[in-house]
């Protein structure tokens, strides 16, 4: 299987917001594989990918975060011109959208992290698998 | 269930009633109290110009600001060896508004709280939980009266300690659940930490709320949250106690237990009788009381009142759910909104709990509306665009709904300050520059 679990987390932007959900996790011995933030005007979704995502969602949950687990999957960057390109334009063909997508470090290499509609997941993955397009276990 | 039959008795029958206990109170206060004499000598009124219920206009109002002013006992028409009771409210602002009772006005209050609690459903087989504060506050004690007298089991819980609360209800097996509506949502919320099962270890079937303007998404969602029966029982000290109307199983609007109260409802600007069915400001001439008779007390609530017969067989006019008080009522931009209008709006929204807070300020000239609502525990998705629209979908709502052009502003969970008694969701930063 090649689902891989992210964290979301609802933040308020608000100083020190970030610095103190770092704090929380380093105190846990969270291990943190990927952090993304997208943010509006007052508020952001951090999405994180760590090495135990139950552990770190109770966490979360008990400093009273509003959390949740969400089923992603991840493709390894092949360094050419239009390797992205060749990903979507899967997805597209097989009228997948994408809810959103953004791009993480995995050590030496890179990978591109997709959320899509959870009932179009298997289609995706098998779509991408089929095209020859390398799916990671983990990041 | 009916625990009086004057509860469903002709409506001649409960006005002849009325008439008679209204023309002993106006003589009473007119001989008793210093304070109503003068202001019937003022006005020209003797006690024997009320021959009919429609006369009670000529009467003069009394104001929250009367009874400060008579701090604590100015207004008792009864020697102190007579009271056997002393209440007050909260006194946030100022001196607190001090009540007594006699013997005979403690037997009218269990007797009400008697009909709040048949009403419910309670007999002398229930287990009540009582978490509203005992003390001064009239609502631990009213509330633990009327279930004495109907013979059920109370549990004087009283407030705070939530996990402990919950902890009883579970191991003593409470049937009916009396507490703020505020608080029996924050106790759910905590119950629910025992998983998504957490019902099965409860055997509540019926509650009754009080103590705070609540709207119909809040009421929906602590019944739910328990799978239970909705009562809402009405009343301030300054009349009673809780007590003055309550809610039955076939109606979201409040039997007023008329035989004790007269109400009317008055625009508050003018003070003259709005018609059947429109809202305006609850006023109240309790008819028994013998402490503390007041005639005409303004109560700052803002509801209306239907005479229709009721499907449960009382003939008791029924009021609606105070939908504000007429100090808290907001003029935004020129518009009059109640903070239960808001209220109901959010809870029609998705991703989001009731748990808000309303500031309004001003930017320059102009009013600005900023309400602050919490995310629900687990966010319902994960892309901010999606959340963003949540967001504009209530701001959309407030407008076309209400009026009011707001900004809203999603926060995070628990992190708006939580009140065991009574919710402040208001802040007017308006008012501190006067």
């Amino acid at each position: 299987m090649s689902k891989i679990k992210q964290l979301s987390v609802f933040m308020e932007n608000k100083k020190g917001e970030l610095s103190d959900v770092m704090t929380l996790l380093s105190q846990n011995n969270v291990s943190i594989k990927s952090i993304n933030l997208v943010d509006s005007a007052d508020f952001g979704i951090l999405k994180l990918i760590v090495d135990d995502e139950q552990k770190t969602k109770h966490i979360l949950d008990d400093a009273g975060f509003s959390v949740k687990i969400t089923d992603v999957f991840a493709v390894a960057i092949d360094d050419h011109v239009g390797s992205f390109h060749e990903v979507v334009s899967v997805l597209s063909q097989n009228d997948i959208n994408i809810e959103y997508t953004y791009t993480v470090n995995n050590g030496q290499n890179g990978a591109f992290v997709f959320k899509v509609d959870a009932g179009d997941f298997q289609k995706a993955t098998e779509a991408l698998s089929k095209a020859g397009v390398q799916l990671l276990q983990k990041i | 269930m009916i625990w009086n039959k004057i509860e469903s008795s002709p409506r001649e029958t409960i006005e002849q009633l009325q008439l008679s206990r209204l023309k002993d109170t106006v003589q009473r206060v007119y001989a008793l109290t210093p304070f109503y004499r003068h202001k019937f000598e003022q006005t020209g009124i003797k006690p024997e110009d009320i021959a009919s219920l429609k006369d009670i206009k000529k009467l003069p109002f009394t104001t929250k600001k009367d009874l400060r002013a008579h701090y604590p006992f100015g207004l008792f028409t009864v020697p102190m060896s007579e009271v056997v009771r002393i209440h007050s409210s909260s006194g946030t602002t100022g001196k607190p508004t001090v009540v007594g009772y006699t013997r005979s006005d403690m037997e009218v209050w269990d007797e009400v709280m008697a009909r709040v609690f048949t009403m419910a459903g309670t007999t002398a087989e229930d287990i009540v939980h009582n978490g509203y504060g005992y003390g001064l506050f009239t609502g631990g004690l009213g509330m633990h009266n009327g279930a004495q007298k109907v013979g059920a089991t109370i549990v004087p819980a009283s407030s705070g300690f939530t996990e402990r609360q919950l902890m009883l209800m579970k191991d003593f097996g409470a049937t009916i659940l009396a507490v703020t509506p505020s608080f029996a949502l924050h106790m759910a919320e905590v119950a629910k930490k025992a998983g998504p099962d957490y019902l099965k270890d409860y055997k509540l079937k019926a509650g009754i709320f009080g103590a705070e303007p609540t709207s119909k998404g809040l009421k929906e969602e602590v019944s739910k949250a328990w799978g239970i029966d909705y009562h809402e029982v009405y009343g301030l000290s300054e009349i009673i106690g809780p007590g003055v109307a309550c809610s039955c199983k076939k109606s979201d609007l409040l039997h007023v237990f008329e035989d004790h109260f007269f109400v009317e409802i008055i625009d508050p600007a003018t003070g003259e009788e709005v018609p059947e069915g429109q809202r305006g400001e609850l006023v109240i001439t309790p008819l028994t009381k013998q402490a503390l008779p007041l005639l005409r007390y303004r109560t700052g609530d803002i509801t209306s009142i239907t005479k229709e017969p009721c499907r449960c067989g009382r003939t008791m006019l029924r009021m609606e759910s105070i939908v504000g008080r007429t100090d808290d009522m907001l003029i935004i931009g020129g518009v009059n909104v109640y903070p239960s209008q808001i209220e109901h709006v959010i809870s029609n929204a998705y991703g989001v709990t009731l748990n808000y807070q309303i500031i309004a300020d001003k930017k320059g000239y102009l009013d600005k509306l900023e309400i602050h609502i919490e995310v629900s525990d687990e966010i319902v998705c994960d892309n901010v665009a999606q959340m963003e629209n949540i967001k504009k979908s209530i701001q959309a709502a407030l407008l076309s709904n209400l009026y009011i052009n707001a900004t809203v502003r999603l926060v995070e969970p628990r992190s708006i300050e939580r009140s065991m008694g009574k919710a402040v969701r208001i802040i007017d930063k308006r008012k501190s520059d006067e």
